[in-house]
C-alpha cells in the first residue's frame, strides 16, 4: 500500500492533524513541539526500539533537562496511527521537531539497532525555542563564517545535533567472562535488562536482555544470527527450530532468560567448518525445499531426528510423524522425506 | 507481553516462598503453552519462578509403579521403558500429543496445568470468565464446536486440552506436591476442577503449591490411549479416551475409562466403568458401557457430533484394549493412538 501523503521534509510547513490529547497541531504553534512515533505495542522482537522512546519520555517527564514546557511539548504517538498516516510516516519510528512556526526543522527515522540519544533532542529543542533579536556581531563574536553565510544559529545547531543524535546500539555487550550467580534477584524495575550468558554453536555470548526476550529474538535481534527463522512465533509452524543439549527445541516459546546454561545450537552451527551436516548435503541433493524458508527449522528437526537413539531408524511414516511439528507451505514434503532418508543411510 | 521479573528457583522452598507471597507471581518451567500465553496477553504474571532448574527430573520406580519427576520432559516419560511397557496409554498419550519440539520442552507437571485451548480464552477482545471472572462466556452463544458435553456451567464450557492428563486419571495417578501449607498426594481424577462459578481455577493447587512428581500406582493390566482429531497429526482431540483394564481370567475385574476433550477436565465414567466389572468383554457390553458414558451428555449448539464420535471411540478403545480387536501400531506410540493414521498410512512394526 502506497503512503498518502508524500513524506514531510524540513523546510515543510507541517499540514494541520489531531493529537490525541484532543487538541490540534496548529493549537501547539507559538511553541517547539516534538512529534515522536512509536509502535504503541512492546514487540519482543523490537524492544530496545519502544525503549527508546520510553526513555525519551522519561527525560521529558523528570522535567530535569528543560523545564519550561516540555511535557506539553512531547508528544508520543502510534506510528499506525491516524496522524503518522497524516504526516507521511506511517510505521517508520520516527522523530519530528517543529519550530514555533510549524515548520519542520528536523526529521529522524529511527533504524532498528539505532538508539536517540535524549540529550541531543532536549538540546535541539532548546535551541528551538524563540528567541531574542539576533544582536549583528553575533557572527563576528562566534567567529564562525558559515554560520552567518546563509545558516541562521539555529539551523546549524539542529544540524548539528541532528547527526550527532543516533547511537548504534549496543544489543551486543563484549565483557570478560564472569559467572552470573544462579539466582537473578529481581530488582523493582519491573523487566528490568538481565546479564544473560548464552552458549551457542560453542561460543559464549554475554547479552543484556529484557527477560521477556524469547530466544528466537536473541538470536536474530541481538546476535544477528537470522538462519533461524520466525515463521508463527507461537509454536505451530517449527521455523524457528534448534537445538537445546542435543534436542530439538522452538526457540519463538524458549525465553532466552531460561536458555542460559543449555548448549543452544543453531542452523549456523551445524555443519564443521565447510563440511556440512548430512542432513544439509541431503536437502540441497534432493532439493528439498522451494522457498527455502522453512529449510532451517527443517533441517535443525532432521538432524535431532537423525541423533536420537528412539527416533534414528524411523521408518518412512515415523519421519512424517516425527517431522509433523515443522511446517512447509511450498509441500516440499516428499523430497524432504526423500532427503532425511538419504541422510539416515549415511 | 507484560513486564515481570524473573528469578531462578533456589530450591523448591524457596520458589515455593517466592510464589505463595505474590499473588501475581507464576511458576515457569517448560513453557510451551505459557510463553504463548504471555505473547498473547492471556497471562500477566509480575515475577515468574524458573522451577525448570530443580532437581525434580528423575524418573524411577516406586512401590512397584513408576514416580515420574515433575521436570522430566514428555519425551523422556514417553520412552521410558516402564512406562511404554506397562503404562502405554501413558506413552500412547503423550507421543500423539503436540510435536517432536514442544515435548522436547514440555514437563510432565507443565502438561496437566496447560490451560484451555476454547478460543475465546485467547481472544482478548471476547469475554471469557476464565480469563477475566465476572466478564461472560463467548464460547455459550459462539462457536461451540471443540466444547463441553459434560459438567460445564453457565459461566464456562471450555474443556481441558491436555491427552496426558486423560491417561493419567483413567490411571488413577497421584500428584505429589509441596506448598505453602506443606506437601500432600492428590488423586489425579481430584486434580481438576469443573468450572462451575470459578472458572478462573483449573485445578484444586493452591497459589504457589508445586508438584514435584506424578505417581503411576503398580498395575497389572491393559492400558490403551485414543485420540481423533482434526488433523493427522499434531492437533488436539476433538473427543479421546483411555482406558485401563485389569483381568480375572476370562472377566474384566477392574475398568476405568476417562473422556478427553468432552469436559472441563478428564472426564471419569463410573456408571460405563460399573458395568463392565464382572463381565466378559465382548463387543455387545462395550456398546451397553459407551451408552452408558454419553447417556448425561449435554451438547452445545455446534458439537453434538462428539456423542456420536465419543461413542464410538469408547467401543473402539476397549475392543482394542481387551484385544478383541488389534491396536492399529505399535502399543505404547503414536501409532496405536491416532483413529484415521498417522497422514493417511498405518505404520508396520519394523
Amino acid at each position: 500500500m502506497q503512503n498518502p501523503v508524500p513524506a514531510l521534509q524540513p523546510g515543510d510547513t507541517v499540514p494541520n492533524g489531531p493529537l490525541p490529547d484532543g487538541s490540534t497541531l496548529f493549537e501547539q504553534r507559538g511553541r517547539p513541539v516534538i512529534l515522536a512515533f512509536a509502535s504503541s505495542e512492546w514487540n519482543p522482537a523490537q524492544a530496545h526500539q519502544s525503549e527508546i522512546f520510553a526513555r525519551l519520555s522519561e527525560e521529558f517527564g523528570s522535567g530535569a533537562a528543560f523545564t519550561e514546557s516540555a511535557p506539553q511539548a512531547w508528544h508520543s504517538l502510534d506510528y499506525r496511527g491516524e496522524l503518522a498516516t497524516h504526516l507521511g510516516v506511517a510505521g517508520q519510528r520516527t522523530l519530528l521537531l517543529l519550530d514555533e512556526t510549524g515548520v519542520l526543522r528536523w526529521k529522524t527515522v529511527v533504524e532498528p539497532g539505532q538508539e536517540i540519544r535524549p540529550g541531543q533532542v532536549l538540546a535541539a529543542l532548546q535551541a528551538l525555542r524563540p528567541e531574542p533579536a539576533e544582536a549583528p556581531d553575533l557572527a563576528a563574536a562566534t567567529g564562525n563564517e558559515v554560520i552567518t553565510s546563509g545558516m541562521s544559529r539555529r539551523t546549524f545547531v539542529l544540524a548539528t545535533l541532528a547527526a550527532a543524535a543516533l547511537l548504534a546500539l549496543p544489543s551486543v555487550v563484549a565483557a570478560a567472562p564472569e559467572t552470573i550467580s544462579a539466582s537473578i534477584t529481581p530488582t523493582d524495575d519491573r523487566s528490568a535488562m538481565l546479564p544473560i550468558e548464552l552458549n551457542i554453536n560453542g561460543k559464549s555470548h554475554r547479552l543484556q536482555l529484557d527477560p521477556r526476550t524469547a530466544l528466537l529474538d536473541a538470536l536474530r535481534e541481538n546476535l544477528h544470527l537470522t538462519g533461524t527463522k520466525k515463521g508463527c512465533d507461537h509454536g505451530q509452524c517449527g521455523a524457528c527450530t534448534v537445538h537445546l543439549d542435543g534436542h530439538s527445541a522452538l526457540s519463538c516459546l524458549t525465553l532466552a532468560v531460561m536458555a542460559q546454561g543449555k548448549a543452544i545450537t543453531t542452523i549456523e552451527g551445524l555443519a564443521k567448518g565447510d563440511t556440512l551436516h548430512p542432513v544439509q548435503a541431503a536437502f540441497i541433493k534432493h532439493d528439498a525445499f522451494q522457498c527455502g524458508y522453512c529449510t532451517p527449522g527443517q533441517i535443525m528437526s532432521a538432524s535431532a531426528l537423525l541423533a536420537d537413539q528412539h527416533t534414528r531408524h524411523s521408518s518412512a511414516v515415523e519421519i512424517r510423524e516425527a517431522m509433523s511439528g515443522n511446517l512447509c507451505r511450498c509441500a516440499a514434503y516428499p523430497n524432504i522425506i526423500a532427503a532425511i532418508q538419504e541422510a539416515q543411510r549415511a | 507481553m507484560h513486564p515481570f521479573q524473573y528469578q531462578r528457583a533456589i530450591s523448591g522452598s524457596q520458589a515455593v516462598a517466592a510464589v505463595a507471597q505474590n499473588p501475581e507471581a507464576a511458576f515457569i518451567a517448560g513453557g510451551t503453552s505459557q510463553v504463548d500465553l504471555l505473547k498473547e496477553g492471556v497471562h500477566q504474571p509480575n515475577l515468574l519462578v524458573d522451577v525448570a532448574g530443580l532437581p525434580l527430573r528423575q524418573i524411577t520406580d516406586f512401590e512397584g509403579g513408576v514416580r515420574i519427576g515433575a521436570n522430566a520432559t514428555n519425551t523422556e516419560a514417553a520412552y521410558y521403558p516402564a512406562i511404554q511397557a506397562r503404562y502405554p496409554a501413558v506413552s500412547e498419550a503423550l507421543l500423539a500429543g503436540a510435536s517432536v519440539q514442544i515435548r522436547n520442552m514440555a514437563t510432565m507437571a507443565g502438561n496437566p496445568l496447560q490451560r484451555t485451548r476454547c478460543p475465546y480464552f485467547r481472544d482478548l477482545d471476547q469475554p471469557c470468565n476464565k480469563r477475566t471472572p465476572g466478564s461472560g462466556c463467548a464460547a455459550i452463544g459462539g462457536y461451540n464446536h471443540v466444547h463441553a458435553l459434560f459438567g460445564a456451567s453457565a459461566a464456562c464450557v471450555a474443556t481441558h486440552p491436555s491427552d496426558l492428563a486423560v491417561a493419567l486419571s483413567a490411571l488413577d495417578a497421584r500428584v505429589q506436591t509441596t506448598g505453602p501449607r506443606g506437601s500432600r498426594t492428590i488423586a489425579f481424577p481430584d486434580l481438576h476442577r469443573l468450572p462451575g462459578t470459578t472458572p478462573h481455577l483449573d485445578t484444586v493447587l493452591e497459589h504457589g503449591e508445586l508438584i514435584t512428581s506424578i505417581d503411576l500406582p503398580a498395575f497389572a493390566g491393559r492400558s490403551h490411549y485414543l485420540k481423533v482429531r482434526e488433523r493427522a497429526s499434531y492437533a488436539y482431540a476433538l473427543a479421546s479416551c483411555a482406558v485401563a483394564l485389569e483381568m480375572d481370567g476370562t472377566k474384566i475385574k477392574r475398568a476405568r475409562i476417562a473422556l478427553g476433550g468432552v469436559a472441563h477436565k478428564p472426564w471419569r465414567t463410573t456408571s460405563a466403568e460399573a458395568l463392565l466389572v464382572g463381565q466378559r468383554p465382548t463387543e455387545k457390553l462395550f456398546e451397553a458401557a459407551a451408552t452408558a458414558a454419553f447417556a448425561d451428555a449435554k451438547p452445545l449448539e455446534h458439537n453434538a457430533y462428539k456423542i456420536p464420535m465419543g461413542h464410538n471411540l469408547l467401543v473402539r478403545a476397549l475392543l482394542e484394549t481387551s484385544g478383541l480387536q488389534p491396536l492399529q501400531g505399535p502399543a505404547g506410540t503414536a501409532f496405536a493412538a491416532s483413529v484415521g493414521g498417522m497422514a493417511g498410512q498405518v505404520a508396520t512394526p519394523n
